[in-house]
């Protein structure tokens, strides 16, 4: 645990038990204190009572929907949340995203790749409430104050376009932002349809950030979401499950 | 309303009357012109020539005013006392009476021939309309069709708003397959009976619906329920009008049912509705079998992990060991659960891709990078050239296929052997191809790869699978208008899969200016 702090507090909400246990086990192996709910009316009532740090919420909840979950905890209160969604609603993602989650995770998923996802929304959340202006990922440093960007210590010269999309990405750095929301940001409402104009900026903005652009590893893609910049000290754990995991071969 | 009806009759009548004066008139006139001049007797019998014209063209009503007024013209102008209606000749009595009869007789006569062509014409038309029937029939290709063809009949031969039920089920939807006509709630509800069998009513029953306007529901036939169940909007009209429209409903509906019976519709019908109905079980079992198999493997996959992180096992070599192998045997359970999700999706509704822009490079590594785990004991070498043409496209749905293809590499390949991923872009297509140094394909296997539940028998011992992989990533990519093809040189010589996608040519280097603005 690289966190100093008091123990963060999860909310997580999911109905079923099984998952909540194993989720309660593996946070609280990495320091963190778990409340449970198991419908959204509990959830919404826990989190109204009690100082949260973090909220984790499964879609499919009996009583209400988990995008409305998300809709109605970020209305009063600007807590991180995660959705544990499943795969093959790239759309529905975005709708999440758009509605205020911070991230999304998709089921089945191993514990590794769940703290990580935590681990940078809290940053953020941290970052934002300290007001810390330089963003690093990798050899990357953004100064948001200064609006410099540094690579390996030499200062790089963008386009405005090329800072403005850097800097948006830099403001949600280690989270999903979605294609929608960039192209509204550096473009203008009525280009957020046009993602071709975000292809091209970020093919060059790769040249320039990525020691290999070709399989980048600062600035990456979420296929039919959006992107990420990766914070650094989570590129290693971040989409896969083990990295001591034994080769295998299927028999 | 007994005026209103006189007022009408006698507007009916009044072209045929006039023409009838008007004939009389003319004839007088000539009849005059050449007694004057010739010195005929008398003329009194050519006024059959109006009664007759009259019979004919304009009705009953026209023919006697043509008899009466002959009578009277020849009265007052060719039979002493000249010029007065006075009669003195008792020819002249038998006359009237002689006009009056031929007037009803060839009126009459007339009137049934006009029927008779008018009947034959409508029977001509009904004919017509049934042929057009039966041979929409015979191209409907499923039980929806047949259903509207029925319904489009009638509605044709009856010239009403007609809606048919095929089921208990669609009345109580309410869903007319025709846009714009709404059902009255009373017309459903008999319908629902009607078409659940609860009522047994041959000749059907009228609904007066709120707007005063009269429905009729009945079963299409009267021997089978398959038909489904109609209601005709017959409008507003009269106690005997609509009597007569039942008359011709029957008469429509016997015709229509002949051909459907005839043509075997009815249990052409109930065994597709079988079919489908097999089909969407297969489909809803699979799809819930493997959603409920699902969620309790997320709970296995993530408390395995939990394990395998946890310090009180970390010691422990061979305990790690094993809850490693919980935790790949449950990730290989979830894939090969997702590909029966696939496949569901890919046969029951189809797929519906969601293009956008997207770059070839990105889709790529994101299919590497979910593989990693799976590629991690092959050489891997990624051949990307910087200056890709974008591509629209799904890119979900390509990167999932080519997920397949590389775990069909892994598959049937040695470990630390070589995979190559490459992309090209050449004459308005994009090819990534994926080559491995692994088992090869035989002619026969080559011709096979694509099927569903397709394995190589050469390997069905050795290795796993459902034998859905390919299939998924054929899929996948022809719902991409893009291609997937398989070369290999032989058995044990390695195999190179590779997609074809289109470029959209044009549009790329006018992407580029726009984004520049």
């Amino acid at each position: 645990m690289l966190m100093s702090e008091p123990s963060p507090i999860v909310l997580v909400i999911d109905d079923e038990i099984q998952i909540r246990r194993f989720l309660r086990t593996g946070f609280e192996l990495n320091g963190f204190v778990v409340h449970e709910a198991g419908t959204g009316a509990e959830a919404l009532r826990s989190a109204t009572l009690r100082p949260i740090d973090l909220v984790i919420v499964d879609l499919g909840l009996p009583d209400m929907d988990g995008a409305e979950v998300v809709e109605r905890i970020r209305s009063w209160s600007s807590v991180p949340i995660i959705v544990l969604s499943v795969r093959s609603s790239e759309a529905q993602k975005v709708h999440l995203l758009e509605l205020g989650a911070d991230d999304y995770v998709v089921k089945p998923f191993g514990m590794a790749e769940l703290l990580a996802r935590v681990r940078v929304a809290l940053r953020r959340q941290m970052r934002a409430v300290s007001g810390e202006p330089t963003v690093k990922a990798g050899p990357l440093t953004i100064d948001l104050a200064a609006r410099a960007v540094l690579l390996n210590d030499k200062r790089l010269t963008l386009t405005p376009k090329e800072y403005r999309l850097l800097q948006v990405l830099a403001q949600h750095a280690g989270n999903v932002v979605t294609h929608q929301h960039l192209l509204k940001e550096v473009w203008g409402s009525i280009h957020v349809h046009d993602t071709h104009y975000l292809r091209i900026f970020v093919r060059k903005l790769r040249q320039k950030i990525e020691p290999h652009p070709d399989s980048p590893k600062i600035l990456v893609t979420e296929l039919g979401v959006g992107y990420r910049l990766v914070q650094s000290g989570n590129e290693g754990d971040a989409g896969s499950w083990s990295d001591t995991a034994p080769a295998k071969t299927e028999t | 309303m007994y005026n209103a009806l006189k007022l009408e009759s006698i507007r009916r009548e009044l072209p045929g009357v006039s023409m009838t004066l008007g004939l009389v008139v003319f004839l007088t006139a000539v009849l005059f012109f050449l007694v004057w001049q010739i010195g005929l007797a008398h003329g009194s019998v050519v006024f059959l020539i109006p009664v007759v014209i009259a019979a004919t063209r304009w009705g009953i009503v026209s023919a006697v005013v043509a008899a009466i007024c002959g009578v009277l013209a020849s009265a007052f102008f060719f039979y002493p006392p000249l010029y007065s209606f006075r009669i003195r000749d008792p020819q002249e009595v038998l006359d009237l009476v002689l006009f009056i009869f031929v007037a009803v007789t060839v009126s009459q006569l007339a009137t049934r021939l006009k029927r008779q062509l008018e009947m034959a014409r409508q029977r001509e038309i009904d004919l017509r309309d049934l042929y057009a029937f039966s041979r929409r029939l015979a191209v409907a290709f499923d039980v929806s069709d047949i259903h509207a063809a029925i319904e489009d009949h009638l509605a044709t031969i009856m010239q009403r708003n007609v809606v048919l039920f095929a089921s208990a089920r669609e009345a109580s939807k309410s869903s007319g397959r025709r846009a714009g006509v709404t059902v009255p709630e009373r017309v459903l509800t008999e319908a629902v009976e009607i078409a659940s069998g609860h009522r047994d009513t041959a000749g059907g029953v009228t609904v007066t619906a709120e707007g005063g306007e009269i429905w009729l529901v009945r079963a299409v036939s009267a021997k089978s329920l398959e038909f489904g169940v109609i209601a005709i909007n017959l409008g507003h009209e009269t106690k005997e009008r609509i009597d007569e429209l039942r008359i011709r409903v029957d008469a429509v509906l016997a015709d229509a049912t002949a051909t459907l019976e005839r043509l075997g519709v009815a249990h052409a019908i109930s065994e597709a509705r079988m079919r489908s109905q097999t089909d969407q079980l297969r489909e809803a079992l699979i799809g819930s079998v493997s959603h409920e198999l699902r969620t309790p493997l997320a709970s296995i996959l993530g408390a395995a992990t939990v394990l395998s992180a946890a310090p009180a096992l970390r010691q422990e070599k061979k305990l790690t060991a094993l809850v490693h192998d919980v935790r790949d045997e449950a990730e290989r359970l979830n894939n090969d659960i997702q590909n029966l999700l696939d496949a569901t999706r890919i046969s029951s509704d189809g797929i519906k891709p969601h293009a956008e822009w997207a770059d070839p490079a990105d889709i790529i590594n994101s299919a590497v990078e979910r593989c990693r785990h799976r590629l991690a004991d092959r050489r891997l070498e990624v051949d990307l050239p910087r200056d890709l043409p974008l591509i629209h496209v799904d890119p979900v749905l390509v990167q999932q296929a080519l997920v397949q293809i590389f775990d069909n590499a892994v598959k049937y390949s040695a470990p630390s052997s070589l995979i190559t991923v490459a992309a090209r872009a050449q004459d308005g297509r994009l090819t990534i191809s994926v080559t491995d140094q692994g088992a090869g394909l035989t002619s026969a296997e080559k011709s096979k790869i694509w099927d569903r539940f397709a394995r190589g028998e050469r390997h069905a011992a050795t290795t796993s699978g459902s034998g859905l992989g390919l299939w998924i990533a054929h899929a996948f990519i022809a719902a991409n208008d893009g291609k997937v093809s398989a070369v290999s040189e032989g058995p044990g010589l390695g195999t190179t899969v590779a997609i074809e996608l289109q470029v959209t040519q044009a549009a790329v280097p006018q992407l580029e200016s726009d984004a520049d603005e």
